[in-house]
């Protein structure tokens, strides 16, 4: 294990770098059988992932690693059994009896572990975001590809009924030329976990270290830039930001506020912000396009689409307006547009995207299918961050290494 | 429930907080000082609100610093936030929703915690011989109750709801965590327990992180008191008295139980000067008639609303006996018509506001 492994588990706990583990193959799953589950890491998130495994069909969450022993309990409580637990997750792996493997770790274990668990022969469903360096996205691409092995990426807003409806129809032309996302997701809270004893700081607050942590950009930020990269059909070149502690000066290292701007190719834009404290929960996402907006939360969208279009300034005819002479670059309703009620963008359903995520990627597991929000997928917005955190913090801006293309 | 009208009347209960919030401490942003500090210093009391489930929580709760109280009380509001995710069935993506989409044509494989939740229900159908009954989603949306403004159904559909209310037409499968309507139409509403939930949970969070004092209220119709205040034998909370804004009908002092009131004070709608309750009585699908108010103290959150509800329906000729098997759990019924209030307690120990029932009735123990 990494020297940051150590310092978020402390030296006693800390073992050694994973030996190289050699592929393996894994238990043949007929498309009804039961699909026995492991997972490294069920902290918030992973209690979470559970929690929708236990509502699929066929699913046996059949064992548990994670280097915080109070999680057992907690696990065993959400699952309604005993669910064998291991604080070694080379050890879970070495079960013969495990269909699948879910990571749910912080990020700076994510590539470490997922090639681990792909090469003990199991899918897996690895969260968000890919890696924690350009370096472990490539590698976890490199491995897929050269596997075949079957990996998600917990982007489950790719599987969520309203907002595939949404892009679907942004493709489709409705709003124009897509040319800026823009994400906001705030929290309102101080993001900081109780800790029994400080010894657990880092461990259990984790995501307020730059160590283990690129902060708000890759914890919420990842989701929205999944999204742009959908929209726009490519991965962002550049990004630049700033972030800074503006509230919770409590030993952070990460921000407790960001703001990143990434740049696609033909000018197009992405704007992300994220904060810490407002009046309620927050997150949307606007697309805007040359002839309307879609606005995207976790619940609906909504298309805001203008039957007529204001005069553009390219005009040099004269309008009468309300009465009112003025010039054709010049035009109210352009320049404060009214949008209007919109229209709420239906879908059959409306299935919790997680749940909808987790289901698919147990279908890919008994189908033998790379599923909908793959390697390549996870690269898009994991590169991104990985980069980002980094041009956040120095205030300039970056290049966004792009897939190799074998 | 949950957002937007619930089946509960979200009146006033006031909450009588012996220590003094300090102002200075509510609007210092001072974090770091205080999470440093927070080993060492003396508990203070700190107060949150948070909207969840068409409501207003508020904790109140006592820390060693203003850090220590925001990060717990951000996991309370999370978990309650979580439940809201869980049951609410005015958002699609709840598992509540999903059931209630799908379990009309296929069995509904669902989670272990919303499985127990059901469980609980339903007991507590069984437990009421149906006077509590999550499945009055058709109900309460035909008399208007779900984002809309009360309505009289007519005849011809309440004869289509009556196929579409009915614990007993709700299946769960044990061994399969399974979920299967025996009619269509069925449609779970968890209006009178899923706040009492929300709380419960909430407070398991509190006592896993060993927060030593709080009390946990939602908007007023669930309240929790967990632990005491330094000094003090428990919390002090106001029954108000209905019809007495400034009034309270009884004070009680809680200490690690709950405290849940039915009424419809404000969630009602009045017609040719009749005024229809949210609370329905699942056997005769109307609203219930000549109650004002029922109080219930139980060790459980959840249990408290649902016997609040349970027993506005009975009414209080059918609320001593529905306790004789809860020795835990006592309850202050208030019916009739103001200002002529008729109050039957059992095993309420508190005081009763002199003057307010034109009758007092005490339910002897058997």
């Amino acid at each position: 294990m990494s020297v940051l492994s150590s310092k978020l588990l402390g030296a006693a706990q800390a073992y050694g770098q994973s030996p190289e583990l050699q592929a393996q193959p894994q238990r043949p799953v007929a498309a009804n059988d039961r699909v026995n589950v492991g997972m490294i890491g069920p902290g918030s998130r992973g209690k979470e992932l559970l929690r929708q495994l236990l509502r699929v069909p066929g699913v046996e969450i059949a064992a548990v690693s994670d280097v915080y022993g109070p999680r057992f309990a907690q696990v065993n409580e959400l699952v309604g059994k005993k669910v064998p637990a291991y604080k070694d997750h080379r050890e879970m792996l070495e079960r013969k009896d495990l269909d699948a493997i879910f990571i749910a770790t912080p990020p700076v274990f994510h590539a470490e572990y997922a090639i681990a668990a792909m090469k003990s022969g199991r899918p897996v469903y690895g969260e968000k975001t890919l890696g924690f360096s350009p370096e472990d996205c490539n590698a976890l691409v490199d491995y897929v590809t050269q596997s075949g092995q079957i990996f998600q990426i917990g982007h489950q807003m790719r599987y969520a009924a309203w907002i595939q409806e949404a892009v679907k129809r942004v493709h489709q032309g409705q709003i124009g030329v897509p040319t800026h996302v823009y994400g906001y997701w705030h929290r309102n809270d101080s993001w900081r976990r109780t800790v029994p004893n400080p010894s657990l700081e880092h461990l259990l607050n984790w995501r307020l270290y730059k160590e283990s942590s690129g902060g708000l950009l890759e914890e919420l930020g990842s989701h929205h830039i999944d999204i742009a990269n959908w929209v726009f059909g490519e991965q962002p070149q550049t990004v630049v930001g700033t972030t800074s502690v503006v509230v919770y000066h409590d030993g952070r290292t990460v921000g407790d506020n960001v703001q990143a701007v990434l740049g696609y190719s033909k000018g197009r834009r992405m704007f992300f912000s994220s904060i810490l404290d407002n009046g309620l929960m927050a997150d949307q996402l606007w697309i805007y396009g040359t002839e309307g907006s879609v606005q995207i939360t976790l619940e609906d969208a909504t298309l805001y689409a203008p039957s007529g279009r204001g005069i553009t300034a390219a005009s040099h005819s004269d309008v009468v307006q309300r009465g009112v002479k003025t010039g054709a670059s010049f035009n109210a309703d352009s320049a404060m547009p009214y949008r209007g009620p919109g229209e709420r963008i239906e879908t059959i359903g409306g299935e919790d995207s997680t749940l909808a995520a987790c289901r698919s990627f147990i279908q890919c597991v008994r189908a033998k299918q790379q599923p909908l929000a793959n390697v390549e997928i996870g690269f898009g917005s994991g590169m991104a961050v990985s980069i980002g955190k980094h041009a956040v913090v120095e205030g300039r801006m970056k290049d966004i290494p792009q897939l190799r293309k074998t | 429930m949950l957002k937007g009208l619930s089946r509960r009347n979200h009146f006033q209960i006031a909450v009588l907080v012996v220590a003094c919030l300090s102002s200075s401490i509510l609007s210092s942003a001072v974090v770091a000082e205080a999470h440093r500090a927070s080993q060492k210093a003396p508990v203070q009391l700190y107060s949150m609100d948070h909207p969840a489930m068409g409501t207003m929580y508020s904790l109140y709760l006592y820390a060693h610093s203003r850090a220590e109280a925001d990060a717990d009380a951000a996991q309370v509001f999370n978990e309650i936030d979580r439940v809201e995710d869980l049951l609410s069935n005015y958002r699609e993506t709840s598992e509540l929703s999903r059931i209630n989409r799908e379990a009309s044509t296929s069995a509904v494989t669902t989670d272990p915690e919303t499985f127990h939740f059901l469980q609980t229900s339903f007991a507590w159908s069984a437990r009421s011989d149906g006077a509590f009954d999550i499945t009055v989603g058709k109900l309460m949306k035909a008399w208007g109750f779900f984002r809309a403004k009360g309505t009289i159904p007519t005849a011809a559909e309440l004869a289509q709801v009556r196929n579409q209310v009915g614990w007993q037409r709700v299946q769960l499968n044990s061994a399969q965590r399974t979920v299967r309507f025996l009619s269509p139409g069925v449609e779970l509403d968890p209006g009178g327990i899923g706040k009492g939930y929300a709380v419960e949970r909430a407070v398991k969070i509190m006592r896993a992180e060993h927060v030593s004092a709080a009390l946990l209220s939602a908007g007023s119709s669930t309240i929790y008191a967990l632990g005491a205040p330094p000094g003090k034998s428990g919390w002090k909370v106001l029954v108000p008295a209905l019809g007495h804004a400034e009034n309270t009908l009884s004070t009680v002092v809680l200490r690690d139980t709950s405290l849940s009131t039915a009424n419809c004070s404000e969630k009602h709608f009045i017609d040719n000067g009749h005024l229809y309750c949210s609370i329905m009585d699942p056997h005769t699908l109307y609203p219930v008639e000549g109650m004002l108010q029922v109080t219930v103290i139980a060790p459980s959150a959840t249990d408290s609303d649902a016997l609040s509800n349970v027993l506005f329906v009975l009414g209080p000729q059918e609320s001593a006996s529905a306790l004789r098997h809860l020795p835990q759990d006592s309850a202050l019924i208030v019916s009739g018509k103001m200002p002529a209030a008729q109050c039957e307690t059992v095993r309420w120990s508190a005081a009763i506001m002199p003057g307010y029932c034109t009758s007092l009735h005490t339910a002897k123990e058997n």
